[in-house]
Order: C-alpha cells, then sequence, then structure tokens
C-alpha cells in the first residue's frame, strides 16, 4: 500500500530525515522553503535594500542557497540585491573544479559574480602552504584566510551583509568540537545565527536549521547541479571526529542535531570567566582579539619559514626558535645567551640578529625586524591557547 | 575538592549513593580513610550509605538480584554506618510529603542484616509499573535517560526523610565528561553545569556533591588495585549492547577512542564544563517535573526550539492551517492533525471542562510544557503518557491547577519588581 504525504493527497516519495514525515516533492519543497523563511523572519536577516553577498563555494550547501534565497526573495519580496562571492583557495583538483559550477550557477540564477583567490591576497596557495606546514594543521590556514578573503571580496562588491551556506550539521560539528577543544569564547558565539557584528561585516546562515540530508535531497529532486567532493586536505582535520560522532548519533536518534544546536544555545558562561576581547589588528585593520590578527601571524611565520608560528603552544615554538638561533649563533659570530631567552628584550634582539642575517623582509610592510620582534612578543604575552578551530567564516 | 569548596560543614549529614562499581568504592574507601583518627586533614561529616537496586530494569531474577545486594551490603556493612537499601521500582511510589506513610518507614529502616533482603519481592506492583514503563519507551538511550531521572529522585526523596542535607555520588571524570557530551547530544545544554559541577543544588534542600570528579576512571581502577578496595560489577542496560544502541554508549566510545589519541580530552571536557553555570529559576513551577532542573524552553522565536516546533507543523498539518500558526501552539491545534503523536490524549474524550472520570488524565501537551526540552524527548519515545510514576503526574496535574488559578487572578497579581517601595 503506497504511502500517502502527509499534506496532500498525493503519494509520498520521501521520509524527511528531520521529523519522519512523510511528504511528495512539492510538499517536501514547501516545507523546506517555508522552513528557510521562518528562519530569516525570525531573526529578522534582511534589512530591505541590502545588498547581500552569497558565499558560493560550488558545493551543495551554496548552491542550494543561492537557488532558495532567489526564489524566496521573488516570492516574499525581501528586497534585497543578491550577489555571489566566491574564494579561491587555489587547490588544484578540488577548488578549480568547483570555480567552474560556481561559473555556471551564475549564468543560471543570473547573478553578478566575483571571485577572490589567496593568491593575489596573500601571496599563498594552499598547495603551497600544504607543502610547508603538512597535513596536521593546514585548515587552520585555510579557514582564517578564508574569512578575511571573504570579507576582502565583499568590501570590494559594497556588500552589506554575507551569508554562508552552513547548515545544522555544520553548527552541531561546530559545538561539539569546541567542547572537545575547550574554547569558551567560540563555544558562545558559534550559535548565533548572526555573527560578527562590530567592525566586520555581518554574517547570517539561513541554512542553522536545516539538515544537510535535506539540503542534498532539495537538490536532487530539483536537478540543481553542484560539485560534492571533499577537499582533498581534510581527512585528518580534528573536525572529522565530531563529524562521525554527529552521524553516529543521527543514527540512533534522528533530532540529535537540532538537540545539539539546542543545547549550545542555551549554555551560558560564567561571568568570572574571561573571555577574550575584539579589537583591531595593528598590521592591516582587521578585526582581532590580539594586537596582531591570525592572519598576519601565519602569514609571518609562512614568510619566515616558521610555518608553525601562530599554531599550537607558543612555548614550544620559542623552544624550537632558540634551538635555531643557537645553531646560528655557532655558524655566526654573534653573542646571543639562549639562557636568558625568556627575557623579552633578550629575544627581540637575537630576534634581530637571526633577521639580519636571514635577510628577509615583511611582506605586508617593510618596517623589516621591528614587527618580527612584536610578534614574538606577543607570543610570549599570549598565554591562552587560541587552539586552531575554524569556526567564524 | 571536599575541603576546597567549604561547602560541607563540620557534624553534617551526608548520603553516600554507592552503586558497587569502582568509583563509588573508591569514594567508600576514601571516607573512610578521612574520618579515621589517621588522616591528615580529617573529614568531619556523618555519611549514611544506599545502593539501589536496578536489576528490574534489565529483566534479572530475584536470585542473581539477591546475590548482588548480598556482596554489595558486605561491601557496605564492613565500613560501619548506617545503610540503606533501595529498588528502582520505588521510584515508581515515591510520595512527595515527607511526614505521610508511616509505612514507608520500615521500607527505609537500616538494613544491618542479609536477612532483611526477602523485602524486596514486595515491591510487586511497582515493579510491574515500572517495567511497562520501560517497555513503552522505544529507545534505550531514552531508558538510559529515564534511569538516571529515577535513581536521582530516590536518593533525594530518602535524603529529604531522613534528614540529610546532602548526597554525595561517586562519578569520576571520566564518566563526568561523557555525561556533558551526552547531555548536549541530548539537548540538556542548559543542565550540563549542574549535571557535572562539584556541587549540584537543582533542588532547593538537598545538594548533590561529586567529590572524585578530577579523577579519570584510570586513576580510580589503579587506586582500587593498590588499596584493595573490594568492588562488585553489576550490568547495566548497556552492559555488552552493541555501540550505537544509546547516545551514552555512544558517546563513552567516543570519549575514550578520543582519549586515546590526545590525551587530554577529558580534562579539556571538565575545563569547558566547569567555566559554564546554570542560572536557577526560583520557583518549583520553572523546574521540570522529571529530571528536576530549571526548565529551558522560555526561547525567544529565533531558536532551535520554535525552528522544531515549526517543523513539525509544516510536516504535519496542511498548508491551510499554517496561517494560523503561531508559536505558543506545539501543534496547530486543528482537527485537522493526521500525526500519530498528538492524539494521545487520555481522556474521556469529553474536554477537559466536563470531564466525568475521577482521576483526571493529563494530555501529551499538558505534560510537555512541564518538562524541559530534553524530557520531551524523553516523552515523545513514550506510548502512553499516563505510564510515568503516580508523583510525577501529580505535580504536573498540581501546576496545572496553578496555572489556571494564576491566569484567574492576574489582572490583580501585583509584580514585585515593579512597585518601587
Amino acid at each position: 500500500m503506497p504511502i500517502k504525504c502527509n499534506l496532500c493527497e498525493a503519494g509520498a516519495i520521501l521520509k524527511r530525515p528531520k521529523t519522519g514525515d512523510a511528504l511528495c516533492k512539492n510538499c517536501f519543497y514547501f516545507a523546506f522553503e517555508e522552513e528557510v523563511h521562518k528562519t530569516i523572519t525570525d531573526a529578522n536577516l534582511f534589512v530591505r535594500g541590502e545588498t547581500v553577498a552569497i558565499g558560493a563555494s560550488g558545493g551543495k550547501d551554496s548552491t542550494v542557497l543561492a537557488y532558495v534565497l532567489k526564489a524566496l526573495n521573488q516570492r516574499y519580496d525581501y528586497g534585497v540585491n543578491l550577489v555571489l562571492l566566491s574564494v579561491d583557495e587555489g587547490i588544484t583538483g578540488y577548488r578549480d573544479d568547483s570555480l567552474e559550477t560556481v561559473k555556471r550557477n551564475q549564468q543560471q540564477y543570473d547573478l553578478p559574480l566575483k571571485i577572490v583567490s589567496y593568491e593575489e591576497l596573500y601571496g599563498w596557495t594552499m598547495d603551497a602552504i600544504v607543502k610547508q606546514i603538512g597535513l596536521k594543521n593546514n585548515c587552520t590556514f585555510c579557514g582564517v584566510f578564508r574569512r578575511q578573503a571573504l570579507d576582502r571580496g565583499a568590501i570590494l562588491m559594497k556588500v552589506d551583509r554575507i551569508v554562508t551556506g552552513h547548515n545544522a550539521d555544520d553548527i552541531a560539528e561546530t559545538v561539539i568540537m569546541n567542547v572537545l577543544r575547550g574554547d569558551i569564547g567560540r563555544l558562545q558565539r558559534c550559535t548565533a545565527i548572526t555573527t560578527g557584528t562590530e567592525g566586520a561585516l555581518p554574517r547570517s546562515k539561513p541554512f542553522k536549521y536545516t539538515y544537510e540530508k535535506e539540503i542534498v535531497m532539495y537538490a536532487y529532486f530539483k536537478k540543481l547541479d553542484y560539485f560534492s567532493t571533499e577537499c582533498i586536505y581534510s581527512p585528518n582535520a580534528y573536525r572529522g571526529f565530531a563529524r562521525a560522532y554527529i552521524k553516529d548519533l543521527e543514527k540512533i536518534r534522528p533530532s540529535a542535531i537540532i538537540d545539539i544546536i539546542h543545547s549550545g544555545e542555551s549554555l551560558s558562561v560564567k561571568k568570572a570567566v574571561k573571555l577574550p576581547t575584539q579589537g583591531t589588528c595593528e598590521r592591516c585593520g582587521y578585526i582581532s582579539s590580539n594586537p596582531l590578527c591570525k592572519a598576519c601571524i601565519l602569514l609571518e611565520g609562512l614568510n619566515r619559514g616558521l610555518p608553525r608560528l601562530g599554531i599550537g603552544k607558543s612555548h614550544k615554538e620559542r623552544r624550537k626558535l632558540n634551538e635555531m638561533l643557537a645553531q646560528k649563533e655557532e655558524a655566526g659570530n654573534e653573542k646571543t645567551t639562549p639562557d636568558n631567552s625568556r627575557e623579552t628584550t633578550e629575544n627581540a634582539s637575537s630576534e634581530k640578529s637571526a633577521s639580519g642575517s636571514s635577510k628577509q623582509k615583511c611582506e605586508n610592510c617593510s618596517c623589516g625586524q621591528k614587527c618580527l620582534a612584536e610578534k614574538v612578543e606577543d607570543l610570549q604575552l599570549d598565554r591562552r591557547k587560541i587552539d586552531p578551530a575554524l569556526i567564524d567564516f | 575538592a571536599i575541603g576546597k569548596s567549604k561547602l560541607i560543614r563540620d557534624g553534617e549529614s551526608v548520603l553516600v549513593g554507592v552503586s558497587g562499581g569502582q568509583a563509588s568504592s573508591c569514594l567508600l574507601h576514601l571516607i573512610q580513610e578521612g574520618l579515621s583518627g589517621r588522616a591528615h586533614k580529617k573529614l568531619r561529616f556523618k555519611p549514611g550509605l544506599v545502593f539501589i537496586d536496578e536489576g528490574a530494569t534489565i529483566g534479572m531474577s530475584a536470585e542473581e538480584r539477591l546475590a548482588n545486594c548480598t556482596q554489595v551490603l558486605e561491601i557496605m556493612e564492613k565500613t560501619g554506618f548506617p545503610c540503606y537499601l533501595k529498588a528502582l521500582e520505588q521510584a515508581m511510589e515515591l510520595e512527595k510529603e515527607a511526614f505521610t506513610n508511616t509505612a514507608d518507614q520500615t521500607d527505609t529502616a537500616s538494613v544491618t542484616s542479609v536477612e532483611n533482603l526477602t523485602k524486596l519481592h514486595r515491591y510487586d506492583k511497582a515493579e510491574e509499573e515500572l517495567l511497562a514503563l520501560m517497555d513503552s519507551l522505544k529507545s534505550v538511550s531514552a531508558k538510559e535517560d529515564l534511569i538516571k531521572s529515577l535513581r536521582q529522585k530516590i536518593l533525594i526523596d530518602l535524603a529529604l526523610k531522613k534528614g540529610y542535607s546532602k548526597v554525595m555520588l561517586g562519578d569520576c571524570s571520566t564518566r563526568l565528561a561523557v555525561q556533558l557530551l551526552t547531555d548536549i547530544a541530548q539537548g540538556r545544554g542548559a543542565h550540563v553545569a549542574m549535571d557535572t559541577a562539584f556541587a549540584d543544588n537543582r533542588c532547593n534542600d538537598i545538594t548533590i556533591v561529586r567529590p572524585i570528579r578530577d579523577f579519570s576512571s584510570k586513576e580510580v581502577a589503579m587506586f582500587n588495585i593498590l588499596n584493595n578496595v573490594p568492588s562488585v560489577f553489576i550490568p547495566r542496560i548497556t552492559t555488552k549492547a552493541a555501540d550505537s544502541v544509546s547516545i551514552e554508549h555512544l558517546t563513552e566510545r567516543f570519549v575514550t577512542g578520543l582519549q586515546a589519541e590526545y590525551p587530554s580530552t577529558t580534562s579539556n571536557i571538565m575545563r569547558t564544563g566547569e567555566k559554564l553555570h546554570t542560572e536557577k529559576k526560583s520557583s518549583s513551577e520553572n523546574q521540570c517535573a522529571i529530571c528536576q532542573a530549571p526548565l529551558d524552553t522560555d526561547v525567544p522565536p529565533s531558536s532551535a526550539l520554535s525552528a522544531v516546533r515549526f517543523s513539525e507543523t509544516v510536516s504535519r498539518c496542511s498548508s491551510v492551517t499554517l496561517s494560523i500558526f503561531s508559536t505558543d501552539t506545539a501543534c496547530c491545534g486543528g482537527g485537522t492533525c493526521q500525526s500519530e503523536g498528538q492524539k494521545e490524549s487520555e481522556c474521556c474524550g469529553q474536554g477537559d471542562g466536563s470531564c466525568q472520570s475521577k482521576e483526571s488524565k493529563l494530555t501529551r501537551d499538558e505534560v510537555e510544557s512541564a518538562l524541559c526540552y530534553a524530557c520531551r524527548l524523553l516523552i515523545k519515545d513514550l506510548g502512553d503518557v499516563s505510564k510515568l510514576p503516580k508523583h510525577i503526574l501529580d505535580d504536573i496535574s498540581q501546576r496545572q491547577r496553578r496555572t489556571k488559578m494564576k491566569s484567574e487572578i492576574e489582572d490583580f497579581l501585583l509584580d514585585p519588581s515593579n512597585t518601587p517601595d
């Protein structure tokens, strides 16, 4: 006996992963779109007359996002201008294919498109970065750089708000990952539907309550075209553990994903806990909780041949730095005392000699030795270990 | 940890929950050591021990349960403290008021000798009720959750009746880390802080304390071996079960697996838990009826809870009724609702006002309104709401009546925060 759709009398062709109800195709479209619409209106995501950039990667989330937002914008008249914004990280075999998909999307939906690339913004592609740093912490670089890249591209297009295709599964993974990493600051912020309102462009996630499976189902039935491979560098990411856990949870209890989001929303932090305050980066003016923003630190590390500068424990880095200096001491004639390396000023002066001997110059500003000393000082002052958990993009 | 928190005063009576397992045996040993004169820093409270027999949940035969209880009692009696023995089915028939039921006093008197164990058979009716309740819960996760809540209720009830002001539990850090993640996965994010903190004050009079929360399970096991601390292994509902049979079991496997590769996992999780806190609501009406935690369902429109409600409505009711949807109703309320879960009212069918039956049965919606998010999920699994223990249903009925009373006199109530003097 064929199962009937819950809403209308037609035969059901699918079962919703979110609620387990049987629906026919059109009712599913209706339910899906209505839910997204409700998310948007409840949170007042859009203001009439805004220009909104859709972070388009060519994957399923952003393709469906572009489609649905365009449809809802017409149906409910939000009055926003939609544009597509895409980031080229320089990963061969993955990103160049997905960019083709984005270009096709642009033609299909008739929306203006801008592509920004790591190469032109930072001078490094992800392939080159991975060659330097290996496969374990590369996601940090990609995530931090991408966040800035999106913001810079959006400013170029004079956009008021960025929307990304993060779905419920992503946010649940993020909550779990932040608990595992002990990152209280991010834990508080990650379940907010709109982040980054002070100083930087606000980013919203209209798909916050939509399951990944439903997005795939929607794209499948509507025959939307998207690029469906995983990033080739992702298997070793820490996020993979959280993802595997969530997939298993979903099998036991399908509503677990929304439950985790609810938990995340209900968490409240003790007032005595110190949270990182937000300021601006001294070098590039971007928003940052340290004197130098993470992107600048990472970039410096790459340029100096110390790729792990922004990652991991700072005292280990200092130790490596001291070893490097000790070796240079044997080679050169400089008088540096490794024992006093804990003093800030000593390190600064030894740094000066090191940078002098290696004849490197800053990429972004031409102050040469001074900013490096500044950075090492910052690292020493940086007691709190801000783990490479990339969430905020 | 006990000394640091200064929570336990000299001479206070503390009830210690012993499950017979490694961690609680370790706690027992430590308490003994601490109370004896040799200790460096003497502990000064008066402990009482209680063991809750949960054999009914896994269908253990009476002889097996007797054997387990005997073993645990032997260990407990060696300490010389007053011991109590309770069975999980007693949770079905707890009475709220402490001064009624003098008949109950004999049940909870100190069990000083092993012969008193024949009392286990007396709870047959309650046992049947418990089994019926367990059976009507479809998923193992829900069962575990309910067992945990019932266990806590028994402990608190016993503590209230016997005049203990604190309850001590033997939870080590590994167990608490797993508990934290399980809580998050079930939607109990708001209660995470209470469940894993040193002091848990969800009930107004009784504080739950967890002294060995800083030790991992490996350390506890090592301690037990080195000090020859005896412990009894009693199987639980998920022992030797497949990996993904319940949320807690899956989480346990996940955390221990991660711990093997990244040794700082449990301490990270515990540290995160320490930084969180739970807001305590003042009146008892804002507590969940099952788990006694503050209700977390008072949410703004843009939230997971309202998204879930909306999804259910959108998927189940016809699009016509969608236009009258408001965020207050759990369901559209219309007669066109076709979902199975919503039609489960045990009412005689005449509606609340003209109900003629003596026992007024609660509808599912009413029960849900008195529960926190995660306990609502539990109820979703339950086929028949009236199978819940009677005292919970009574509590909810009472709340319903009070809400009605309040709505009648609402216009005349002064809000204390509005009046300046």
